[in-house]
């Protein structure tokens, strides 16, 4: 049997099979490059190093070798400069959807450029001219990833890759891996760290079996948003602390799914939570770093973020457990739009019902968190651009583009339009704001914009690198800034290469200060889920570049944190993700807008709520002012809830959610 | 034919291609790919070079007129002439274009203007000098390099 799948082996591999034994020979390198002198003594030196090379001038013409067949190539090599498609965003795509070690080329030496790839994703960033020592080791990069992606995939897989005799154990990795890794949703950490991560696009569940010893490829467990929900209920449920594989799958009770798969879903998942309690963390240092400006800024973001991220903050927030839920994702992304979303959900999976609640509690925080005047209004949407609008603006603006971009590859770009659209016509009031945002959103173009995308890429990756790092503790799941700020964190985050931020940053933006605020440590707190990984994480270069907003924001964190801490965030996280919980299952936005609404914001509130607004709601706000009323609504009912449940401290974290923190 | 006394020629003329900075380290590492497969790599790159180089120095003569102080753009088109002009070792057209694109950098016009026609010198120069080395080493049958002791500023 050996034997016969090594014959099929080589008749796959064709003629690099054979080399593909003797690896690091005849690995197989996708070098692409635009200019044609760089490109030739590429192959050259490629091939000195006895590699098998294929060369390509085209960006697009390389996506489409890698995506007609994910098993053609070990590594990538590309251009950064490249007249069809950013090299970054080349490098998000191959990351993304086909989980390929590529290594960035470019005559551009300077640290920001550098990093920018490295935040992309890339494992190395070469200076042209190239030398072939360079060359010679670029094959450690393809065993480093699948070392580390063998070393996460599940025990059985593990059993099939020392099963599988092979005198190379790179060679069998490639098979082993294949499906091993696709089991596990060849998702590794570090992939995770910088990818989306699960997988492929938007494919329907695929479930394969587990147990079958692996030499052929198997296919791919792919946890789409319905399985991830389902999957996220069955935590909750359980409870973050008892949640383990076999109860969970009970719960969830899919066919076909095994304890396996369910198991480093689990782990990544814990993964996730952890880094988004890190980033929280993060953004509440940066918070009190910046010293409280307004709380505005928070919204802002928020509020841009949301805009542009809704549609895809379910996709983010679900994208680091399956990348191509990202496609798949979009569609529920367009869920949460209308839900009004301003929270990234974290679970993602309750996307609607997390979206709505978040936004909610967005509301809430914001106007809790600000301490006086300076909630801006969230409805208000008044715009009193702070500075940050334009900023922000061209955040949506770009994230729209980066999103266009990004979907157009695949066919997520008519569904992020359907997405957009449907926001624009979600009923809610904060999709009132989420309509004007959507439009102004939609109104770019959403059909791929490369120059575009990678500049927002840019962004996103800072602001995603950021977030990455930050080790939030807190959890602040909650999009305290009307869940639409950190959006643009978040937005970028699926985009970003780096998937794990992604995720988190997607999650609700609380406004670092209520990050801060769950951070008590507490599981619960931060099982705000939704990581506000509020830009405010000046940490990053380009997080910097928005703005000193960023400043305002922190302060407006600071600010927040207090009010946080009033148990805002936990009392009424509770409230409102009790709310959302139940709501998993179908988009019930209206469904919490409608609890929202009754309770009628102080008009102190009010003004706070304004203030926010007014601070630094950008011109997106304005978009919002329309749905202000509603958004006040909301607040105002986030405010009730708040002061109804001061529990902060104890986190009595009814909500589900904070279970989900509580894995981390 | 005096083989020999050519090759002398050939290798004199590529010592003072890198004594005067014309070319490169790199340059070296274009030249040892030649090998049986590809006797005459070094010369295809170069030719390919100055064809190509020669359409994106056009492109950014045409930035300059079309898109007055639009440095970005400028700047593009030159990032990729530097990159070429790397990948062979042609180092003084590199830093010229280095130049070049600092000036774009600082909005300077004027010096984006004299940089370009000195970046436009060092190609017409360049191209001059290698065709002649090109030349002199088929003329003394050693296209194929590997005959070739390794010259001057190459640090075999």
């Amino acid at each position: 049997m050996l034997l016969g799948a090594a014959a099929r082996m080589e008749e796959k591999g064709a003629i690099t099979g054979r080399q593909r034994d003797q690896f690091p020979v005849g690995m197989r390198v996708l070098a692409v490059d635009d200019d044609p002198v760089c490109l030739k003594v590429l192959e050259t030196l490629l091939r000195r190093c006895q590699y098998h090379v294929t060369t390509t001038n085209q960006a697009i013409t390389a996506l489409k070798l890698l995506r007609e067949n994910r098993d053609m190539f070990d590594l990538v090599i590309s251009d950064v400069h490249m007249p069809d498609m950013d090299g970054f965003k080349l490098l998000e795509l191959v990351g993304l959807e086909m989980d390929l070690p590529v290594i960035m080329l470019s005559v551009n030496g300077e640290t920001k450029s550098v990093m920018k790839g490295i935040t992309h994703g890339a494992c190395d960033y070469l200076l042209k001219p190239v030398r072939v020592e360079e060359l010679r080791n670029i094959w450690q990069h393809v065993v480093r990833r699948k070392f580390s992606k063998r070393e996460r995939s599940n025990l059985d897989i593990y059993k099939d890759f020392n099963k599988l005799p092979s005198t190379d154990p790179c060679h069998s990795h490639n098979q082993i891996i294949a499906g091993a890794c696709d089991q596990s949703g060849r998702i590794s950490k570090k992939r995770k760290e910088m990818h989306s991560d699960e997988e492929d696009d938007g494919e329907e569940n695929d479930f394969q079996e587990s147990d079958e010893p692996s030499a052929a490829k198997k296919p791919r467990v792919v946890w789409s948003i319905e399985l991830h929900r389902k999957f996220v209920a069955a935590v909750n449920q359980l409870g973050i602390d008892k949640a383990v594989p076999k109860r969970i799958l009970e719960l969830m009770n899919v066919e076909k799914l095994t304890r396996e798969n369910v198991a480093s879903h689990l782990q990544k998942y814990r993964l996730y939570l952890k880094r988004l309690s890190a980033v929280a963390s993060q953004q509440a240092s940066i918070v009190a770093a910046f010293g409280g400006r307004d709380p505005s800024f928070l919204h802002m973001g928020a509020f841009e973020g949301l805009q542009s991220y809704q549609p895809f903050a379910p996709c983010a927030a679900l994208s680091s457990f399956s990348p191509h839920g990202l496609l798949g994702r979009t569609s529920a992304a367009t869920f949460g739009v209308p839900e009004l979303a301003p929270a990234m959900t974290v679970q993602t999976a309750t996307n609607n019902g997390i979206i709505s609640h978040c936004a909610g509690d967005a509301n809430k925080f914001q106007l809790s968190g600000l301490q006086e005047n300076q909630q801006a209004n969230l409805g208000q949407g008044s715009t009193t651009s702070l500075g940050l609008p334009q900023l922000q603006q061209k955040w949506i603006q770009q994230e729209t583009n980066d999103l266009s971009a990004f979907f157009s590859g695949s066919a997520l770009a008519n569904t992020l339009s359907g997405a957009l659209q449907r926001v624009t016509s979600s009923p809610l009031p904060p999709q009132e704001l989420l309509e004007s945002a959507q439009t102004k959103v939609s109104a770019q173009p959403p059909i791929t914009m490369p120059s575009v995308s990678s500049e927002l890429v840019e962004r996103t990756v800072g602001v995603s690198a950021n977030l990455q790092d930050s080790s939030i503790s807190q959890q602040g799941a909650l999009p305290i800034n009307d869940g639409f700020t950190a959006d643009k964190l978040q937005l970028h985050d699926p985009f970003d290469s780096t998937g794990g931020t992604r995720f988190s940053v997607n999650m609700l933006v609380c406004p670092s200060g209520s990050i801060t605020a769950s951070s008590n440590t507490k599981g619960g707190a931060s099982s705000c889920s939704t990581v506000l990984l509020a830009p405010d994480t000046g940490r990053h270069p380009n997080y910097l570049q928005f703005g000193v907003a960023g400043n305002s924001r922190h302060d407006m964190n600071e600010i927040k944190q207090d009010h946080l801490h009033q148990g805002l965030s936990t009392g009424s996280f509770n409230h409102n993700f009790g709310a959302c919980m139940t709501e998993q299952t179908n988009p019930n936005v209206p469904y919490l807008m409608p609890q929202m609404k009754p309770n009628t914001m102080a008009s102190e509130d009010k003004l706070k709520q304004r203030n926010i607004y007014d601070l630094g709601i950008p011109k997106l706000h304005g978009g919002f002012s329309s749905s202000s009323c509603n958004f006040d609504g909301l607040l105002n009912s986030m405010i009730k809830a708040e002061k109804d449940d001061l529990s902060f401290t104890d986190n009595d974290l009814g909500c589900d959610f904070f279970p989900l923190g509580a894995c981390i | 034919m005096d083989y020999s006394n050519l090759r002398r020629q050939a290798a004199s003329m590529k010592k003072s291609l890198f004594d005067q900075g014309y070319l490169d380290e790199q340059f070296c590492q274009v030249e040892d790919l030649q090998d049986e497969a590809s006797p005459n790599f070094a010369e295809e790159v170069v030719t390919l070079f100055f064809k190509d180089s020669a359409k994106l120095i056009s492109n950014v003569e045409q930035a300059l007129e079309k898109y007055p102080k639009d440095f970005n753009r400028w700047d593009a088109y030159m990032q990729q002439l530097k990159g070429s002009c790397s990948s062979i070792g042609a180092s003084r057209m590199k830093s010229e274009c280095m130049s070049f694109r600092d000036y774009c950098g600082q909005g300077n016009v004027e010096g984006c203007m004299r940089s370009f026609q000195k970046v436009k010198r060092e190609h017409g120069a360049l191209r001059q000098k290698l065709e002649a080395y090109f030349q002199l080493l088929r003329q003394a049958g050693q296209l194929v390099l590997l005959e070739l002791p390794p010259g001057p500023g190459c640090k075999n």
